[in-house]
């Protein structure tokens, strides 16, 4: 008996307990994207993303074909194999290349393909002059585009045309009492040799230091976009604490500050700001010779940013994230975009490596009183979330949670403003939302990091990329909605590495059979299948003061 | 012409003795009966009457229907010759024959080789008779095979010079003469005689084209292989008036010429064919897959084949879909089942054909009519599954329903839809056989590409006309043998191969399924996996419970609120799906699956709907305590829900007439809310039988049949030939000329040719006889289309109506 059963529609199951299994896992997840990871089978599924991720990497069909005959349970179904095949084969049929006298073209190996392409009429005005049989040129400024679109087109094109090497900056990475973990270093050099791509790395795995590492590599002008202006602080500190730039070399680009620096960081929000119907903002991208584009939080990518990243394709860019989903479903842009996949790592395998901390998740059902079932049942479709998210009942439980784990450093979590304002005050803590200055923020994080203050009530603001080490308990009480993306992030507050190895807890407060349980529901299947089990325990039990 | 055709089929009714066979009557007396019956089974057409005796037999295989059909069977390079010979003087001696096959110079070993073979397939389907000195085609062969300007032939030969100058005026032909520098004549005959002797003439011909202008060969070398017809001008250009100075373009109507046939021969080399392919082409490359991988693939989609007919019909089973007015599925529904079965839609139409051929799939015949299982498909399910494949495949090898077709339009331009009519195709199984037994030749896990396999039947029966029939039916066998697992990456499997040769497939395939398991994973993300196919109640069970997620070797299931709901619907508790879960699983359970049940449970049940035909409400609790106290109020079947509200199992009226006998006055309320609850039902239709195939004119003769068909056509031959009836005449005084209806028929056909009037009795719908004269313009079907001298008109006759026919006195001619 093998390990893998392959199934019709093209998901892969593997047998997680089988001794086979590890080998299996490394075979398969060069071409399969994990899709679950609960505890006993995990699920990849086979996309055409993923082949041409296998193919971009080196891998050919033969090696899939084979890793899936050798490791297959049962037989495989004739017809997937050719799927397969031919998937595979569509892709680096067509190549951009930079000729040595028409600039930018684009090769094909196979000319029935190009001639099919270039009758598409979205082509047509991404590609110049044709220039024989095989090669037609293509505007440079349309790299990004004819990316796009052929890929749209099932015939992803690979880039050859290589980058340019921008403004030289001297980067090292200063490793004194630190060094790159193992899978970061895998993970920068995968990212350096294939030139562009995606970094998959969960939360607290330490994507910042990844981008360090490709800083270091390129010694070149950086510029890094971020989701917001604390991760962007967040960005500096870690480079001036990691590498050999010095605060004047990195310049924040953000609503407040407009600094253009050798390494600039720059936030979403500001590049996306549109005044009159155009964006001021995007000169940013031209005002250096930028040698490495860095994307924070791929996933999240605006789609402007999009946009601008079509024209940026001369220059080397590292997207880094925790998960390729989308919400949006845009992950063909991101490939065609910023690259295919260079490197990833499941999550449960960091944390055996002891690089996360292990976490425990609770999901605790609250029972509303009957007054407020009667109020939840009347309330208008569009306020009925906000009411069972924030009824008091909830406040009560979170109250006796934060009372358990007293002395703890604890964060608790919410959507809507007045349910956290009534939150600080009654567990008499600070609350951080999005009209706290920067400055307030700084200094209320400092504290809870020295210890000063234990609990902090914070919106969603506080969903990115802040670094609170020691947070070692996370009370959810409302969310965006059933936002998976938002749920992984903020378990990933609770997951850096505890100084004395302590396991985290991350509570999740959900009133019983409303909405609520529904959008947790969705919002925790996600971490289910990443292999984060939760448990469910009775708000009673928690207000009894029992064991949980 | 008449003459010959009479030679040929009309039977003479002359013994024959040692000398050759005048007519293909004759000949046929003189083969042996194994002959015969080898005749008969390649054409079983011919037996349908069994012929009366031999006479009628040679008209019968002379018939335009029944010739196509024979054309239809023959190979390539049976066909090539035919072709060949239709081209070729009549009679051709086989060394005629051979040149035209092989060219001058007999560069081709094959052709050589494989002549013979070719030469005895015609003579043995009786297309072609008489010794090989002396070989004759069958007339209507000719007709159907030598070119017209109409109808060029597949050798891409044109006309005869002999045909080509036919109406020239005898002053142009001496100028052709003259300019090919032979000898003038006045005889046209002997003109056309001469010319045609040149073109023959290898050596003498050489050296006339030596002389010809250079574009005039290009000319000639574009017109070589065909079509052979070309246009010119009022004022041709020098190059092509040098060509139609020496006839070797003659004129073929206003502004077209064409090259004469013999001159068309001389640049081929003699050759009629461009490409002869005397042997079948190779299946090739092959590809050895191994005996094993095959087997356990194709068991592999075997498996996958069952899961996904038992699918189907489990969803068809509670609300099947409507059938179409017209008959069949419509495209709504096809696209619901695709997506439900998670395949393309004509794979989705495939699996429902199957269950239909199969017997386990019928229309209802209820007034909506709907598709349901029939009640086979309960006996199937018991199977094991090995015996259920076999059903499947057996039915599906003998079917003539060819799903491929749904979807596509048919000549009107109504779209076939799946399950509808008019998808049924004669040749499919025979195709479908056919394909199969080709993979059976290769060695065991061994395949070709499909389009070798293509090649391979196009080249045993061409495809006529452009009709691509045999090929898109091949192309759907290979697909679908491979979807229902008779093949395995494109190999017969061991199984398919049992199938094909009768033997039972199942004990092939029962070791290669995979065993049934008793377990499941469930996993703290609320999915079950079964690492396999489940025990069937096992799978039922976990059907209901959870919704199926993902299929395959394994199966996913994943619980929802709703699907754990659906469990308890079905009367089971939650206690009983913990401790089913429980028994099933390998692991402990994941504890928020525990919630999920009992959460749903608690909520479950908790508002109750029941069904009553009337209620009872008084305001007066001890009123109503006091009928349900009386029992006389038993039948009525009273149900307290409230202090104040009864409800009663009676409809109001029934349940006032018992209140009124009891002696109270009860009031009807309006009626309002009177709940019908269906539930529904597992849908089977009344018993259906499976449809039979629609095969291609009449089956197959077995040995018994055709020993019977020989033995009675000798009998009706010797009455025929023994007793020698004087001829009948023209009927001399208003009686109505009689003739054998094959005489008839015969010699109606002989009309068409020579154009002549015939004198016909004639009995009309009304049964009343008259005589007519009628010049006769086609014969086909069982009609004479004809000019009627004695009305004035062209109309039809069927033939059976004619009570006989004779040769008009010459003053009618």
């Amino acid at each position: 008996m093998t390990c893998l059963i392959v199934q019709s529609d093209k998901t892969l199951l593997l047998e997680v307990d089988h001794e086979q299994a590890d080998a299996c896992r490394r075979t398969i997840a060069a071409f399969a994207e994990l899709e679950r990871a609960p505890e006993h089978i995990h699920t990849y599924r086979v996309t055409p993303l993923g082949l041409w991720n296998a193919r971009a990497a080196g891998h050919d069909a033969e090696q899939v074909v084979d890793a899936l005959v050798t490791y297959s349970r049962y037989p495989v179904p004739h017809a997937l194999l050719v799927d397969i095949a031919e998937t595979m084969a569509r892709y680096g049929r067509l190549r951009l290349v930079k000729h040595p006298v028409h600039g930018l073209v684009l090769e094909s190996s196979d000319r029935p393909v190009l001639e099919e392409i270039l009758r598409s009429k979205k082509i047509q005005p991404l590609v110049g002059a044709r220039i024989d049989d095989d090669t037609v040129a293509v505007h440079p400024s349309e790299r990004g585009q004819i990316k796009q679109v052929l890929l749209k087109l099932g015939w992803p094109a690979e880039d050859l045309a290589g980058y340019v090497d921008g403004e030289a900056h001297p980067i090292e990475l200063r490793e004194d009492g630190w060094a790159l973990r193992p899978y970061q270093r895998q993970a920068v050099d995968g990212f350096w040799h294939g030139g562009s791509g995606v970094v998959v790395l969960p939360c607290g795995a330490g994507k910042t230091l990844v981008g360090a590492g490709a800083m270091a590599e390129a010694k070149a002008t950086t510029l890094i976009l971020v989701t917001n202006t604390v991760s962007a602080r967040q960005w500096k500190h870690e480079l001036v604490k990691r590498t050999s730039l010095t605060e004047d070399e990195i310049g924040e680009y953000s609503g407040t500050k407009k600094e253009i620096r050798p390494v600039t960081i720059a936030t979403y929000q500001v590049l996306t700001t549109k005044r009159k119907g155009i964006y001021p903002h995007l000169e940013l991208f031209d005002s250096r010779d930028w040698g490495l584009v860095v994307y924070d939080e791929v996933h999240l990518l605006p789609a402007p940013v999009f946009k601008f990243t079509a024209d940026l394709q001369a220059r080397r860019r590292l997207g880094l994230t925790a998960t390729l989903v989308r919400e949006d479903g845009r992950e063909s842009d991101v490939f065609s975009l910023i690259g295919p996949k260079r490197f990833d790592a499941p999550w449960k395998e960091i944390e055996a490596q002891g690089y996360i901390a292990p976490a425990d998740c609770v999901e605790v059902r609250v029972n509303l009183t009957d007054s407020e079932r009667l109020a939840y049942a009347t309330a208008e479709t569009e306020e009925k979330y906000r009411f069972c998210a924030t009824t008091d009942t909830k406040r009560k439980v979170t109250e006796a949670l934060v009372r358990r784990h007293r002395g703890e450093q604890t964060l608790v979590i919410g959507q809507y403003i007045d349910q956290l304002d009534e939150l600080g005050e009654h567990l008499d803590a600070p609350v951080i939302k999005g009209e706290t200055s920067n400055a307030q923020r700084e200094k209320l994080f400092d504290a809870f990091r020295a210890g000063e203050i234990s609990v902090l009530v914070v919106s969603k603001v506080a969903n990115f990329s802040i670094d609170l080490p020691e947070a070692t308990v996370a009370i959810q009480v409302s969310g965006t909605f059933g936002s998976r993306q938002e749920e992984a992030q903020r378990l990933g507050r609770v997951l850096r590495p505890k100084a004395d190895g302590h396991e985290a807890r991350f509570y999740s407060v959900v009133a019983r059979d409303t909405v609520d349980q529904d959008f947790a529901a969705h919002r925790q299947r996600f971490l289910a299948e990443q292999g984060y089990a939760y448990r469910i325990v009775d708000a009673d039990a928690v207000l009894a003061g029992e064991d949980v | 012409m008449t003459t010959s055709r009479e030679r040929e089929t009309q039977g003479t009714r002359r013994t024959t003795g040692g000398a050759a066979p005048r007519t293909l009557a004759e000949e046929l007396r003189a083969r042996p009966d194994e002959a015969l019956s080898g005749l008969l089974r390649a054409r079983p057409d011919l037996l349908n009457p069994v012929p009366g005796d031999l006479t009628q037999l040679a008209t019968r295989a002379a018939t335009r229907a029944s010739v196509v059909r024979a054309l239809d069977r023959l190979d390539r390079f049976a066909l090539q010759t035919a072709e060949a010979l239709a081209v070729a003087p009549d009679p051709c001696p086989y060394g005629t024959l051979a040149g035209l096959m092989a060219g001058d110079a007999a560069e081709d070993p094959r052709v050589v080789r494989e002549l013979p073979r070719a030469v005895a397939t015609l003579r043995a389907q009786a297309l072609v008779w008489g010794p090989d000195d002396r070989l004759r085609l069958v007339r209507t062969v000719r007709e159907l095979l030598a070119p017209s300007p109409a109808r060029p032939s597949p050798t891409g030969l044109g006309p005869t010079v002999a045909e080509a100058t036919a109406g020239m005026s005898p002053g142009r032909l001496q100028e052709l003469l003259a300019a090919a520098g032979l000898p003038a004549t006045h005889d046209p005959v002997t003109a056309v005689t001469a010319l045609t002797g040149l073109f023959e003439d290898r050596t003498r011909m050489a050296a006339l084209l030596a002389g010809a202008p250079r574009e005039a060969v290009a000319v000639l070398e574009r017109l070589v292989w065909g079509p052979p017809y070309g246009t010119v001008t009022a004022d041709p250009a020098p190059h092509l008036r040098w060509l139609l100075d020496r006839g070797l373009l003659l004129p073929a109507g206003p502004g077209s010429v064409v090259l004469p046939r013999e001159a068309a021969l001389h640049l081929r080399g003699g050759r009629a064919h461009r490409a002869p392919e005397p042997v079948a082409p190779e299946l090739a490359p092959v590809t050895e897959h191994g005996a094993r991988l095959v087997d356990a693939t194709a068991a592999g989609q075997a498996f996958t084949a069952l899961a996904t007919v038992e699918e189907l019909l489990a969803d068809w089973e509670a609300a099947g879909p409507l059938v179409l007015r017209a008959g069949g599925l419509s495209v709504r529904d096809l696209k619901r089942t695709a997506a439900l079965l998670d395949v393309p839609e004509p794979v989705a139409a495939f699996w429902a054909e199957l269950a239909f051929a199969a017997g386990l799939l019928a229309s209802d015949g209820d007034v909506d009519e709907r598709y349901a299982p029939t009640p086979a498909y309960d006996e199937w399910l018991d199977l094991p599954a090995e015996e259920r494949w076999t059903r499947l495949a057996s039915a599906w090898l003998a079917a003539t329903r060819t799903p491929g077709l749904a979807g596509t339009k048919d000549a009107r331009g109504r779209t076939l839809s799946a399950l509808g009519p008019d998808l049924d195709r004669a040749q499919a199984p025979e195709v479908r056989r056919r394909v199969l037994g080709l993979l059976a030749g290769l060695p065991a896990g061994a395949t070709a590409p499909a389009e070798a396999l293509q090649a391979r039947l196009a080249w045993e029966r061409p495809p006529r006309g452009g009709d691509d029939t045999r090929a898109r039916l091949a192309h759907w066998a290979l697909a679908e043998a491979e979807l229902l697992g008779v093949t395995g990456r494109g190999a017969l499997s061991a199984h398919g191969r049992a199938l094909l040769e009768g033997s039972d497939p199942a004990t092939a395939l029962a070791p290669l399924l995979p065993e049934p398991l008793d377990h499941v994973l469930v996993q703290a993300d609320l999915t079950a996996v079964a690492p396999g196919p489940l025990h069937r109640p096992l799978a039922q069970r976990l059907g209901l419970l959870a919704d199926i997620e993902s299929k395959g070797g394994a199966t996913v299931y994943r619980f929802t609120p709703e699907s754990v709901r659906r469990a308890l619907d079905a009367g089971q508790t939650a206690s009983d799906l913990t401790a089913f879960l429980t028994a099933h699983s390998r692991t402990p359970l994941p504890q928020p699956l525990l919630y999920l049940i009992e959460d749903v449970a608690r909520r479950h049940g908790r508002l109750r709907v029941g069904a009553a035909s009337s209620y009872l409400r008084c305001d007066d609790e001890t009123v109503l305590a006091e009928i349900l106290a009386d029992r006389r109020s038993a039948p009525l079947r009273l149900r307290r829900l409230a202090p104040t509200v009864l409800a009663a199992q009676v409809p109001p009226d029934a349940l006032l007439e018992g209140l009124r006998t009891m002696g109270y006055a009860p009031a009807a309320e309006s009626a309002a809310g009177d709940v019908v609850v269906t539930r529904a039902d597992a849908h089977r239709t009344p018993p259906r039988a499976a449809p039979a195939p629609v095969p291609e004119g009449p089956p197959a003769p077995d040995a018994t049949l055709l020993g019977a068909a020989v033995r009675a056509i000798r009998a009706g031959d010797l009455a025929a030939t023994a007793e020698r009836r004087p001829r009948p005449a023209a009927p001399a005084d208003g009686g109505l000329p009689r003739t054998t209806s094959a005489e008839t028929l015969a010699t109606m056909q002989a009309a068409v040719l020579t154009g002549a009037a015939v004198w016909i009795g004639y009995v009309n719908a009304d049964g009343a006889a008259s005589q007519r004269v009628i010049a006769p313009v086609r014969v086909e079907g069982g009609f004479v289309t004809a000019y009627d001298h004695t009305a004035d008109e062209v109309r039809t006759f069927p033939l059976h109506r004619i009570t006989g026919v004779a040769e008009l006195a010459d003053e009618h001619a």
